[in-house]
């Protein structure tokens, strides 16, 4: 079922970095209309200036050496039914305290697995006082991405990245473990909990609890729901998330469209220009967060994890047509069958999609709900502490109030055993 | 307001053919899932295929100077309200028949200025014994398309491009014309019937115009009509074609409706990633049309070595849905009054029940039907698409005569009885 872990670290080829430089060396950017500035998309300044620093400033070497040095990495194979063994990419960080609470986090698109980098250390941290509760933290590469391989086949779907995740947390010995996931993370943490919860997955948290769009319960669906919300006026922070959402459709939803469809196609500009592959990430890095102050060094080290994956950056694209192929409405959450394990949802007003918060109630079995005053998509890199301080609260026992989540996995309620 | 002609040939610097070299010696290809085939796009092996091509057998300089040869080129300075002076490459033909209609054939994406070549000899043909009209026959590369400057401010919509082509027709003496437009060219001959129709535009045709569903409110008589009359073969086989579109066709136009410039970076920096953009719409809007290698890497070279880069191309897209003509009920609100003709092919992009045609469009005087082509109309059946212009607005014709003088034939004493001159 699974092979044997082997520890890794990341190394990229000098004839990789090369060949990187060479094709720096040779860009032709476009034009750009006057007073563009993000219009029409990521300005030309920007990308001038993100370029010239890939080609002299940008330290790789550095880079690899601080991530090796923070995220204890591995591989090993993983059989996925239909689809052969693949090797899979991990980061594996025990807490100190042996009945921590396992925590599978799930990175998505334009994300990797370094999503974990700032959340890691206080997840596995140990509170003096018992006053949070401490976790045993796993992230993989998904397959296709960072230093995964690839699925060869067609058909790699939500139900295949479930399998790989729950497969990689028995291996571990986590019988029982807890998800956090957003982006694609939150469509595969949704099906890890339709498909495992119970038996493996105890609790799920998401920081896109409305995935791109849920639908509204209606009086037929869910009729509580359905009439409380005809009551509830809508809060500003709703009617923002409303126009966001609009945004979001209207705006800023082509690249799905385009990998949902043609990722193929896509694929051949995302291997070929480096610099191409940087305006399509960057551009989500810019409009998904919420003015995350994002320096040149760190988009480029994320753009680099899709630049210099194992399976090259067009893999990276197929899980959207996949899912897109396998539901329809792939991404929605269907709200059939909904999981019912405990149910955690962090709301930050710059997500993609902000639906009203009753709606989320129809996605699954919600306990937890928190909602922030700032943040966008990229919650574990933008809003670390809040993250952390999110799940500290589901999964606690703060002051002898136990969070809604307190103790699902058995024998490791996250503190010393009384 | 247009400043003088100035005779063009196409010579692409030495520069750039060095510098597509050097890119073209450095590709790195994607990998491909098993048994893909066209499911997830443009297949490797084809691409990787046109690559090896591109490198070494293909030759530009040949086909540059067959292009040169065949579609006399020109350029002249076009002002257009709020966007200053343009200067637009334009291929311009005359018949020998001096009294030929003057026709202005606009492209669309990813087509260019060279779509007009197979049409072109037969558009200005004269006729042996006035068995059909001739036309003088212009052909524009859109601003920010072949070797026409691009705008350099936002907003130059579908408006822009229309008042470009008009002005042009003006500039070179006709001041009644008719057009011929498919893709962008539909919808720019369509501003153009509305805005410079009766007075300039005397009549227009196009190869794609789908009208819209009917609805109960929108048309009523209509829409209980299709409730009640089963569809034909052909509405079913049409409805498949549109529906393919809508849902696995349309990524490229969300992206250069809304993020133009990031994709922009891709295509200006990447010519297997321009070929792969291009290629995969080529094959997939077209019936079967057997491509030639050769004849894609042209296609894709206009691209290439366009004068304002392969980014600017796409922008007309983000005009397009940001402006008032995008807006839903636009279409049906504003419908031009000339005389209008049809032709449809069973594999354009939106194929749908000929009746609906005239939910957005008005004065529909000459409808042809084929039972085999796609998209690209003047490339894929060039004798098709002729013979309907000829059918359209020859002496059975329902526009016989419609430009003042012009009927398309030589002068005869019968002929000027017959036009009512």
């Amino acid at each position: 079922m699974s092979g044997v872990e082997i520890p890794f670290k990341i190394s990229i080829p000098d004839v990789e970095l090369e060949l990187l430089r060479k094709k720096l060396d040779l860009v032709t950017f476009p034009d750009e209309l006057q007073d563009a500035e993000w219009r029409y998309g990521v300005p030309l300044s920007d990308m001038k200036r993100l370029v010239a620093r890939w080609k002299d400033g940008f330290d790789w070497r550095a880079v690899e050496k601080k991530l090796n040095n923070e995220l204890p990495q591995f591989t090993r194979d993983i059989e996925v039914a239909g689809h052969g063994k693949l090797t899979i990419h991990y980061v594996h960080k025990k807490s100190t305290l042996e009945t921590a609470i396992p925590l599978l986090f799930v990175h998505g698109w334009p994300g990797s697995f370094i999503e974990v980098e700032k959340i890691l250390p206080s997840l596995v941290e140990t509170s003096e006082d018992g006053s949070f509760p401490s976790f045993h933290v796993v992230t993989f590469s998904l397959p296709g991405y960072g230093f995964s391989e690839g699925a060869r086949k067609p058909g790699f779907a939500a139900k295949q990245y479930a399998e790989v995740g729950n497969k990689l947390m028995l291996s571990l010995g986590y019988n029982e473990y807890v998800t956090q996931g957003g982006d694609l993370g939150r469509a595969i943490t949704y099906k890890m909990a339709q498909v495992y919860g119970g038996k493996h997955v105890k609790a799920w948290h998401t920081n896109m609890p409305s995935s791109l769009g849920i639908p509204a319960p209606t009086l037929t669906s869910h009729p509580i729901l359905y009439l409380q919300s005809l009551f509830k006026p809508l809060t500003p922070a709703e009617k923002a998330g409303i126009e966001r959402s609009k945004w979001f459709d209207t705006e800023g939803k082509a690249y799905f469209w385009e990998q949902a469809t043609q990722p193929q196609t896509l694929g051949y500009s995302m291997s070929d220009s480096p610099t191409g592959l940087l305006a399509w990430i960057y551009e989500k890095l810019v409009n998904w967060s919420d003015a995350y102050p994002w320096t040149d060094d760190e988009v480029l080290t994320w753009v680099s994890m899709y630049y210099f994956s194992q399976a090259g950056p067009a893999a990276s694209a197929r899980i959207y047509y996949e899912m897109w192929h396998e539901l329809g409405t792939g991404f929605a959450g269907a709200v059939k069958n909904p999981p019912r394990i405990p149910m955690g949802a962090s709301y930050f007003p710059k997500e993609l999609n902000v639906s009203p918060r009753s709606w989320v109630r129809t996605v699954g079995n919600l306990v937890f709900e928190s909602v922030h005053s700032s943040g966008g998509h990229f919650a574990a890199h933008e809003k670390p502490d809040e993250l952390v301080e999110d799940l500290r609260n589901m999964f606690g026992r703060g002051k002898g109030k136990p969070g809604p989540a307190y103790g699902v996995v058995s024998g490791r309620n996250g503190f010393q055993p009384a | 307001m247009s400043s003088t002609e100035v005779p063009f040939k196409i010579s692409v610097s030495d520069d750039q053919l060095d510098l597509l070299r050097k890119k073209l010696d450095l590709v790195t290809f994607p990998d491909e899932l098993e048994n893909a085939g066209w499911r997830y796009g443009a297949p490797l092996s084809d691409i990787k295929r046109l690559v090896a091509r591109w490198k070494d057998g293909y030759e530009w300089r040949a086909e540059e100077a067959k292009l040169n040869e065949e579609l006399p080129q020109f350029t002249r300075d076009i002002e257009v309200k709020g966007h200053g002076t343009l200067n637009i490459h334009y291929v311009h033909k005359k018949s020998e028949v001096e009294n030929a209609i003057p026709l202005l054939f606009v492209h669309g994406w990813p087509g260019s200025f060279i779509e007009v070549r197979k049409i072109l000899p037969l558009l200005v043909q004269a006729s042996p014994n006035g068995k059909f009209p001739s036309f003088h026959v212009v052909a524009f590369s859109l601003p920010g398309y072949g070797f026409s400057e691009a705008p350099r401010k936002p907003g130059f919509a579908i408006e822009q491009h229309a008042e470009v082509g008009h002005k042009l027709m003006l500039a070179l003496g006709y001041n009644e014309y008719v057009t011929q437009g498919g893709d962008w060219g539909s919808a720019i001959t369509r501003k153009i019937a509305l805005k410079y129709g009766g007075k300039y535009s005397k009549a227009w045709h196009t190869n794609m115009a789908s009208g819209v569903r009917p609805t109960f409110t929108s048309h009523p008589i209509s829409y209980l009509q299709y409730l009640v009359r089963p569809f034909t073969a052909e509405d079913k086989a049409g409805y498949e074609r549109t529906m393919w579109f809508q849902q696995e066709g349309r990524g490229y136009f969300m992206e250069q409706s809304t993020q133009p410039q990031t994709l922009g970076y891709s295509l200006a920096d990447s010519p297997v990633g321009l070929l792969a953009w291009i290629y995969e719409k080529l094959v997939n809007w077209t019936d079967g049309y057997p491509w030639t290698d050769d004849e894609v890497l042209t296609w894709i070279s206009i691209y290439q070595f366009s004068r304002a880069g392969p980014a600017a191309n796409t922008r007309i897209y983000f005009e397009y849905m940001h402006s008032k003509d995008a807006a839903p009920g636009a279409l049906a609100a504003g419908m031009p009054t000339i005389p209008m003709g049809v032709s449809r092919f069973p594999k354009e992009l939106a194929v749908l029940p000929k009746s609906w045609m005239s939910h957005t469009y008005n004065n529909i005087v000459f409808v042809g039907e084929h039972a085999s082509g796609g998209h690209f109309a003047a490339h894929e059946k060039p004798e098709l698409l002729v013979g309907d212009l000829r059918k359209m607005f020859g002496k059975k014709g329902p526009v016989y005569g419609v430009v003042t003088g012009k009927t398309g034939y030589v002068r005869s004493k019968r002929g000027a009885e017959r036009a009512k001159l």
